[in-house]
């Protein structure tokens, strides 16, 4: 395969009449594959990989300690208080779970859209999407003290309480919106790897390997007759899953949202919360793929022009988040409820205005750096960009959360101080990440080789690009 | 296999050719007639110019709405580089490009506002009130809601509007003669901030429109549940527009089964989006049940059976959600033009009962939020209602023939037709 | 690539191996669909292709018709939505138990029932998306027939590119047009670059017997964990619980009716907090509860008497007050309070107020009046048995059925539960008026009944009570 000019490694171009290439060098099936399982078939990965696993053990390890000491003490531990009965655990919770929204909305929504530049990067999203989901899962967990009772969560039926759970709590809610949308996260997840897996379990020399990636690949062939029900199968999940990722959100702003306390209950909640979501899970793959790509030598596949388009949805999403501002501000103004008014002014000149402004300039001005595209297109800006981002979506959910510092009653009013056990927690829940992470990347195949090699074009029969392959169908 | 088709126009008419200079006088004669029935049955009512002015921003905000909608269409469209919809996306052009002389129908809303003779909203009264005489609060929404910021704001809007929609146009059609690709560049650079600049002004016409009719009420969800009413009408009224189109001979190489099944997808999803926007705003204010908020929703759906609002909210929430969803899902139904044409005239007509809802349980409750059956009765009537609406999509539709003219209802050589051309389903 | 390549034989032991199909490798997609396209043509229909990622065109080239999985999705997802509505319905809104109790409690004012079903549709929601995706996962993989591990497939070499970069036609042997010759010089016309035959290994397999007894033993002492559960829910243990988490368990905080904290290390001379050594603090004079607020004001409904206040030897006896004016209830010579005959007008006479007043009667008087009023209770029984031992002064409970009592208005009988009487503390901070004045009309109840279980005779005491 002669590699042409066109397919040099930058695919940023504009030109209206073609779709740009979304994988470079003009690579064939065979080389994809190559170029994917190579990461699980090296010998020993890379430095910088063992460096990034010891970092986050220790991280992990950290975590456990403090939820031993949890354990052990109570929730007593954080500084959650009176009024901020809701501190750390619950900003945690929020931000964890956005950013596992990115992964299943790349996976489900943009396969809806038929925007095929997703197939680089769903695979390692959707599996950020699941660790973030366990670190979310971690907070509110715990949070419920008497851990060992954790199944009175569920509705199980006990003859001697004679109680259930209250289903009218968003609490509740919560618990089945999140469980769904790990479980279906998880299916969906794994659905799309069987058959790379399969592609591993072909190739891999090592026995261990070959029983494991056997089992898990559940004796996957490609026969076309499975192909037709899995492609139909994989239609359903993506349509079930985009508006369960709509749904997990809005669920977790119905915890705050179905409050009379000013400054959460706000009817725009739910698709502010949703685009909020987005936003720091784009981020955050973005803050994810740059590193990972090159280190696995992924250019060709995770292109820039992968990276661009994601950096521009961050910036839509950025100002929409930014908007949602705007209006919530508006309505305090216009809706002329003292309480709702004092709410928003204390937030941006109260006794967090510093939060507030950490979140606005985080979430709101930095992005607008993506209008150029030097840093849309620069890995270090973009990264630097995205962490900004991410540092800005927890503070947005510390705000919100802050505004219990200033309830109803004056003689109530108490600044949240974080304790080291809140803080070392939320360090530690990074460590739990990154672990699940390293590890995905290093075993199982992190790119879906499958569905990269139905948008490069066949080799043979198109001397040009084939339009249906491009970038973008619809929108 | 399939053979690949060049990007070329194969039919023999594309656009509406001689015909508009017929169709413009019978809508306008069917607007005449419409709203003279409309008006003439009003003048039973307790407040004649108010009854009519109150029907009449029923179907003016439901088509509104709808343009507006047109103008995401194309903004995203271009924004995205999309490459399925170019054959439809002409039709959207046309009628976002509506939007300006929509202003000219704002006028009998508006001119009585300055006149002194408008009840339409109530703010616009020296000494309104809306449930508790309260007034640091009346100063304080008359700072915004006053009628020379609001007919201000109003020009803003349409000018914006307007201007937005003209430039897309225009370059498309520039576009047409010359074929420049790099006209396509443009637009989808200039629409990143049109993009902004349309997110705000729907943020703030729904505001303006529909929500200060009731100067108490506030809800920031408002914005998004008129932005996805206005988004599933627009993508109706494209499918109804093509299909007519077809129809009558025109246009029928290039759009196919393949883009219709893309729209009425669209449909479905926006049929679903407007559920959950609706849903959260509800179950938000219901949830929480603050008075300040929830006597807007209990004056829609109050629990007596006199009141008759109550069914009209069951009727959106079968008609505009649970039947649409139900309807749509299947593939069949997606694919058939016949099933279409009734599924974008359903949504439509439900489109309008949305906006009847929003609107008319106004009419009786301006000063006195504390509503019983016998003050808040359902609005609806047959022959003021009707009438209308029918004369003012009659006059819509001749809007619609002025701006097309005799110009081309494809792009007929935008960079991606190819593309749309050869599009296919998975 | 030479398509005379030699079929490879994997070890099959002896000749029990079957020709199962012929598999044809192409190099690219286009010339596999083409290969199915005309395979089809030719007649066959037991073949299958295989592919590294799914061919678009292959569908209708060898004739795979358009899965039902999407009906069986939407089938399940309504029973899902409907399941989740039952649930919640059931466990919320009703306290009818057929298998276990429901739970039925108001909160926040929330409607129970359809009414409140806006509150039932997150969950209602997250349990259709969940089921749907079952049925889908679960759906397509039953439908696949996977997993399968022992494929024959598998044991072509070459055919481990088919998940990589080559693509199969794979032609069943049992099809009707199959002639092994035939085919493969068919298969080398359509341009397949190697041809490989699948042998199914026919030797017997069959699992050993002892693997079989194995497992069924395996599978029931699966089953004892559970059982052990089931059989240890609700058995009495002889050992002290463990205790996981110490703090929890023992919390470092003073409990109500014990002594608040002490700053003396000097026993004798102890130094409390506050003068009164409670750890609870009292609420301050006068305080009234919230649901009372107001009804200081309707003086005879609170206090059971018109005008003016009983002389202190009457009423406002605490339990330090000589028992021996409990005895004689009404003395002529003392200055009696003029006592309500009739209930206020604030109190309803009926059932309900009876119902509530047996429930309230029941947590604070039984334990010593007893469930008849016969000043039997359990607390009584014992004080008077620790009396005859001359380990505790006890005045024995009244009867309620005394005549010294029957005739009391209910004024005075109130009052006598507000201040309480000789032994008998003050219950005005516990039992809110309303309550007094239920219990009340439950004692009246249980006097008219005589003895009687009085759940028997409620609503004939009911009567009784009214017409005076």
């Amino acid at each position: 395969m002669a590699t042409s000019i066109d397919m040099s490694l930058d695919n940023t171009f504009e030109n209206p009449g073609r779709r740009a290439p979304l994988v470079l060098g003009g690579m064939n099936y065979g080389e994809v594959t190559d170029n994917v399982a190579h990461i699980w078939e090296m010998d020993r990965p890379p430095r910088t990989w063992y460096i990034v696993f010891s970092i986050a053990v220790v991280l992990l390890g950290i975590l456990g300690a403090c939820l031993f000491h949890l354990i052990m003490k109570g929730t007593g531990v954080w500084g959650n208080n009176n009024p901020v009965y809701w501190g750390f655990p619950i900003v945690n919770f929020v931000f964890w779970v956005g950013i596992g929204h990115a992964g299943t909305l790349i996976s489900a929504i943009l396969f809806l859209f038929r925007q095929n530049w997703r197939t680089s990067i769903n695979r390692a999203a959707e599996a950020m999407t699941i660790f973030a989901v366990i670190c979310a899962g971690l907070f509110p967990g715990v949070h419920i003290g008497r851990l060992w009772v954790f199944y009175w969560l569920f509705p199980v039926p006990t003859e001697h309480l004679a109680m259930w759970p209250n289903f009218r709590s968003p609490l509740l809610w919560d618990v089945f919106a999140v469980g769904t949308y790990a479980t279906v996260s998880l299916l969906f997840w794994y659905m799309g790897m069987v058959p790379d897996i399969a592609t591993f379990r072909d190739r891999t020399k090592s026995k261990v390997g070959k029983i494991v990636y056997s089992l898990l690949s559940l004796g996957w062939t490609g026969s076309a007759r499975a192909w037709h029900r899995y492609e139909m199968a994989y239609t359903i999940l993506a349509a079930l899953a985009t508006p369960l990722v709509l749904s997990v959100h809005t669920i977790v702003s119905f915890d705050f949202a179905v409050s009379q306390l000013p400054g959460w209950h706000a009817t725009i909640f739910p698709p502010y919360f949703v685009a909020g979501a987005i936003f720091s899970g784009f981020a955050m793959v973005v803050t994810l793929m740059v590193p990972c790509r090159s280190l696995f030598k992924l250019e060709k596949l995770i292109t820039i022009r992968h990276l661009e388009n994601m950096n521009k949805i961050i910036m839509a999403t950025g100002l929409m988040v930014g908007t949602a501002y705007g209006i919530e501000f508006f309505i305090a103004w216009y809706g002329g409820v003292s309480v709702e008014g004092f709410a928003f002014w204390n937030r941006a000149f109260g006794n967090y205005w510093w939060a507030y402004w950490i979140m606005v300039s985080c979430n709101v001005f930095i992005p607008q750096l993506f209008w150029i595209k030097w840093f849309r297109t620069n890995l270090v800006a973009m990264v630097i960009v995205c962490i900004f981002v991410n540092i800005g979506m927890w503070f947005e959910r510390f705000v919100i959360v802050m505004s219990l510092s200033r309830d109803f009653l004056p003689s109530s009013w108490a600044m949240f101080r974080a304790t080291e056990i809140d803080i070392l927690m939320l360090i530690g829940s990074f460590g739990l990440f990154f672990t699940l992470f390293t590890l995905f990347c290093r075993y199982l195949p992190v790119i879906a080789i499958s569905e990269v090699k139905n948008v490069i074009p066949h080799d043979h029969s198109h001397d040009h690009e084939d339009g249906s392959h491009g970038e973008a169908a619809a929108h | 296999m399939h053979a690949r088709r060049p990007g070329k126009i194969t039919s023999p008419v594309v656009s509406l050719s001689t015909s508009y200079v017929k169709l413009i006088p019978l809508g306008l004669i069917v607007g005449a007639v419409g709203l003279g029935v409309a008006f003439f049955m009003s003048l039973g009512s307790d407040n004649t110019l108010k009854r009519f002015s109150y029907s009449y921003l029923v179907t003016f905000c439901s088509l509104l709405s709808m343009c507006i909608g047109c103008l995401f269409f194309v903004t995203v469209h271009n924004l995205t580089r999309a490459g399925w919809g170019v054959t439809v996306r002409r039709i959207a052009e046309i009628i976002a490009m509506c939007t300006l002389p929509m202003f000219l129908l704002f006028m009998p809303i508006l001119i009585p506002m300055f006149t002194g003779h408008a009840d339409v909203y109530p703010w616009v009264e020296d000494n309104w009130t809306d449930g508790e005489p309260n007034e640091a609060f009346q100063r304080l929404k008359d700072t915004y809601l006053n009628v020379n910021w609001f007919g201000i704001r109003m020009v803003a809007y349409f000018t914006i509007w307007g201007l937005m929609a003209w430039s897309f146009f225009g370059a498309s059609l520039r576009q047409d003669v010359t074929a420049d690709p790099q006209l396509s560049r443009k637009m989808q650079r200039s629409a990143t901030w049109k993009m902004i600049v349309l997110a705000a002004t729907i943020v703030f016409s729904s505001f303006d429109l529909e929500m200060s009719l009731s100067p108490r009420w506030f809800s920031t969800m408002f914005p998004v549940y008129f932005f996805a009413g206005g988004v599933l009408s627009a993508f109706s009224v494209i499918t109804l527009t093509s299909l007519l189109l077809q129809r009558s001979g025109r246009v029928t190489d290039e759009i196919t089964v393949e883009h219709y099944h893309d729209l009425a997808k669209l449909m479905f999803a926006f049929v679903v989006f407007w559920g959950y926007i609706a849903f959260s705003q509800f179950m938000l204010i219901w949830y929480a049940n603050l008075p300040e908020e929830t006597f807007w929703f209990r004056c829609r759906m109050a629990d007596t059976a006199s009141t008759g609002w109550k069914y009209w909210s069951l009727l959106l929430l079968f008609g505009h959600l649970l039947i649409p969803i139900l309807a749509l899902m299947a593939r069949t139904v997606r694919r058939n033009k016949t099933y279409l044409l009734f599924a974008s005239i359903y949504l439509l007509v439900m489109h309008w009962i949305d906006h009847f809802w929003i609107i008319m349980p106004q009419y009786n409750i301006g000063s006195d939020n504390h509503i019983t059956a016998a003050t808040n009765p359902l609005m609806f009537n047959w022959l003021i209602d009707v009438p209308c609406a029918v004369g003012m999509i009659g006059i819509f539709v001749s809007i619609f023939c002025i701006v097309a003219a005799d110009r081309p209802l494809v792009p007929l050589n935008d960079p991606r037709l190819e593309e749309s051309l050869n599009y296919r389903n998975a | 690539m030479a398509h005379s390549h030699k079929p490879e034989k994997k070890k099959s032991k002896g000749p029990s191996s079957k020709l199962v199909s012929l598999v044809a490798q192409f190099d690219d997609p286009d010339s596999l669909v083409s290969a199915c396209d005309r395979a089809r043509r030719e007649g066959y229909r037991k073949m299958d292709a295989y592919s590294p990622f799914p061919v678009h065109g292959i569908d209708d080239a060898i004739g795979i018709r358009r899965t039902r999985l999407p009906f069986f999705v939407l089938a399940i997802a309504l029973c899902g939505c409907t399941f989740a509505w039952v649930l919640q319905y059931y466990v919320n809104s009703t306290d009818e138990s057929p298998l276990f109790p429901g739970y039925k409690f108001f909160i926040s004012g929330k409607p129970l029932g359809v009414a409140g079903i806006p509150a039932n549709i997150p969950v209602m929601f997250e349990l259709t998306v969940l089921s749907s995706a079952f049925a889908a996962f679960f759906g397509m993989w039953i439908l696949n027939n996977l997993p399968r591990f022992a494929n024959p497939l598998h044991r072509i070499s070459r055919f481990r590119r088919a998940t990589n970069d080559r693509f199969f036609l794979e032609l069943n042997a049992d099809d009707e047009k199959f002639n092994e010759n035939r085919s493969r010089q068919q298969l080398e016309e359509w341009g397949a670059t190697a041809i490989e035959e699948c042998h199914l290994d026919t030797t017997d397999h069959a699992i050993p017997k002892g693997f079989k007894m194995a497992g069924v033993v395996l599978m029931f002492a699966l089953l004892l964990p559970p059982a052990l559960i089931y059989r240890a829910a609700g058995m009495p243990y002889p050992n002290p619980r463990l205790h996981v988490v110490p703090d929890m368990d023992w919390q470092d905080k003073f409990k109500t009716q014990t002594v608040g904290p002490n700053f003396s290390s000097d026993p004798l001379n102890p130094s409390y907090l506050f003068e009164d050594p409670q750890a609870m603090r009292r609420p301050v004079d006068n305080t009234i509860a919230r649901e009372d607020y107001g009804m200081q004001f309707d003086e005879e409904f609170v206090n059971g008497f018109h005008g003016e206040a009983p002389s202190p030897e009457t009423g406002g006896a605490g339990p330090n007050a000589a028992a021996a004016q409990d005895e004689v209830p009404a003395q002529p010579q003392v200055v009696e309070a003029d006592w309500l005959k009739e209930f206020p007008s604030q109190v309803n006479v009926d059932v309900e107020t009876i119902a509530r007043g047996q429930q309230r009667f029941e947590i604070y008087c039984t334990p010593c009046h007893g469930y008849d009023g016969n000043g039997n209770g359990l607390v009584n029984e014992r004080a008077v048995a620790l009396n005859a031992n001359g380990l505790a002064q006890w005045t024995t409970a009244k009867s309620l059925h005394d005549p010294a009592v029957k005739s009391q208005p209910v004024g005075r009988i109130f009052d006598t539960i507000t201040h309480g009487r000789a032994t008998m503390g003050p219950y005005k901070d516990q039992i809110p008026v309303k309550d007094r004045w239920a219990i009340v009309m439950y004692v009246r109840a249980l006097q008219e009944t005589g003895l009687a279980p009085p759940a028997a005779a409620l609503p004939p005491s009911e009567t009784a009570v009214e017409p005076k």
